[in-house]
């Protein structure tokens, strides 16, 4: 057991404790600092605790670093760094899901948008969203690699899937949420039918639409690692699985995992920037 | 000053025995009982009464928004079946879009306009409706009341014979409620409109109506029809006022005075 890991635990929980006495302001920058802290020093002591000693005849003690610690994945990224390696996977997941993504997109808001505002168009396709909706992403990767072989197509598809049905489904509620106000107005005022289309049901179903995007984008993240573990030979998700198979490198596991989680930070806040664009901001304030 | 109707010109809106019925599972009930009326050019109406009597359905026949059960709605001797652009209706609420500003949101009828007919328009009604300085705002960053003159100013902007008001200022607060009232009438005057305004406020009537359509429910019908040969601007506390609100509440069923 480590004492100052395990001392820097306990000022940290202390100082967290204690910071309910600072000015909200304070805690806003004390409270995700200190937290962070503690975080790391847990996961510190619960990895060294997973730790043991291999005593083998004639040869010296060991010590088997099971999990591994913060200290121990830091320079992992550094390795990754070092060879590029980081970087083609980066960019070789980012343009999966950007493909995958952005055709579910292309795809799914004239889809939704059409379900939603013809009753026929709802009739015909709502009860086949709402089938295939419930069916993982993950459990079309055998169909996909059967169809396109251990490709990017593979892995695109597969985020394709996992994007498109949450697209779909924000569409069409947007669309059926509109106040009536809206297109009765729009009748009145003399507009036709792409006029309407275009200046009344795809403005007041926006902000419901990205939200959905957003939605679609942090499963189309998700989805892009579990692909990218069976279906493909690249990426992030790749790393994860191959730095384990070859020679046990739990460091690297865990530096993977980490850029994941940190693109996907990234990729939502990326998407969260179009709630402040001025003609849809009126679907995000609380009022 | 009260434009009386002129009796040589034929109405400007005739309703004979419109009717509208609703389903309700299996139960089918009447919603408006087939009503009569005319309106005049030029005239300001007020359909006055509680919810339920089926004032706003009326109003939506008018409008071509709905279709009737029965009966018919003429204007200017032309049947209604669909909203049109020459008859503009304004919407309690969500009428204005929060998408679009001010200046975008009073230019929506008028997209075959050439641009600078358009641009000379819009910039006319911001100004008769007191928005200028608020014509790049968002409807989410200006009061109720502005909100409500954007409404009217888009209305107006596409040159409507008839205007119909579903309870225009029912979302506002008491004073900003009085102070539009007056606006109306100023525009009303001055543009010549024959307006249909529904509302459920006896004071509302009695301060803009030409004449008072009282409507009672179950079912929705009216149940009489006041003149309201008041000078304006009207006083509240003159006798003359206080005899018709005493009439109108009694028609309502309801004791004025708590």
């Amino acid at each position: 057991m480590s004492t100052p890991a395990l001392v820097t635990a306990v000022v940290a929980a202390a100082v967290i404790i204690a910071s309910r006495g600072l000015r909200q302001r304070a805690q806003a920058v004390v409270l995700p600092i200190f937290t962070g802290i503690l975080l790391f020093a847990v996961w510190h002591l619960l990895a060294q605790a997973s730790w043991y000693e291999l005593a083998m005849p004639g040869q010296p003690v060991r010590t088997i670093e099971r999990f591994p610690t913060p200290g121990r994945v830091l320079p992992a990224f550094a390795e990754l760094a070092s060879d590029g390696r980081i970087f083609r996977y980066m960019i070789a997941s980012l343009f999966r899901v950007a493909t995958g993504f952005g055709l579910a997109a292309l795809v799914g808001i004239p889809l939704g948008l059409y379900a939603g505002w013809s009753t026929r168009g709802g009739y015909a396709i709502d009860p086949y969203i709402a089938a295939l909706r419930p069916i993982s992403p993950i459990a079309w990767i055998p169909i996909s690699v059967l169809a396109f072989g251990i490709k990017d197509e593979a892995a695109i598809f597969i985020i394709f899937m996992g994007a498109f049905f949450p697209i779909v489904t924000g569409a069409a509620t947007a669309v059926r949420s509109m106040p009536i106000a809206y297109s009765r107005a729009a009748h009145n005022f003399g507009l036709r039918k792409w006029e309407l289309l275009r200046f009344v049901v795809l403005p007041a179903a926006m902000p419901q639409i990205i939200t959905s995007l957003r939605i679609a984008l942090g499963i189309g993240w998700l989805v892009v690692v579990a692909a990218e573990m069976t279906a493909i030979n690249s990426g992030l998700g790749f790393l994860v699985v191959d730095a384990r198979n070859m020679g046990m490198r739990y460091d690297l596991v865990v530096a993977g995992m980490l850029v994941i989680g940190a693109i996907g930070v990234g990729l939502d806040w990326l998407v969260r920037r179009l709630e402040r664009l001025d003609s849809v901001r009126w679907g995000f304030s609380k009022e | 000053m009260t434009v009386a109707p002129d009796p040589n010109q034929p109405p400007k809106i005739v309703v004979r025995g419109l009717t509208k019925r609703f389903r309700r599972g299996n139960e089918e009930f009447t919603a408006l009982d087939p009503v009569d009326l005319d309106v005049a050019q030029g005239e300001l109406v007020c359909l006055l009464g509680p919810s339920g009597c089926g004032k706003s359905t009326l109003l939506n026949l008018l409008a071509g928004f709905d279709e009737a059960s029965g009966g018919t709605v003429h204007i200017d001797g032309e049947a209604v079946r669909t909203p049109d652009p020459r008859r503009v209706f304004v919407f309690q609420e969500y009428g204005i879009f929060p998408w679009a500003t001010v200046r975008e949101n009073i230019a929506l009828g008028l997209r075959r306009r050439s641009e600078s007919e358009r641009h000379e328009i819009v910039e006319r009604y911001i100004d008769l409706v007191g928005l200028r300085g608020f014509e790049n705002s968002y409807p989410g960053e200006i009061s109720g009341g502005m909100k409500q003159r954007v409404a009217v100013a888009r209305a107006l902007a596409v040159s409507p014979e008839v205007v119909f008001m579903d309870e225009p200022f029912g979302a506002l607060d008491s004073l900003t409620r009085l102070s539009m009232r007056q606006e109306l009438r100023r525009i009303w005057q001055l543009e010549r409109l024959t307006i249909v305004l529904v509302t459920h406020d006896v004071d509302e009537a009695l301060q803009l109506a030409d004449r008072v359509v009282v409507m009672t429910s179950r079912p929705g019908r009216i149940a009489a029809t006041i003149p309201v040969g008041l000078e304006h601007p009207r006083e509240p506390l003159s006798p003359a006022y206080g005899t018709l609100r005493k009439q109108l509440f009694g028609l309502l069923g309801v004791v004025d005075g708590v």
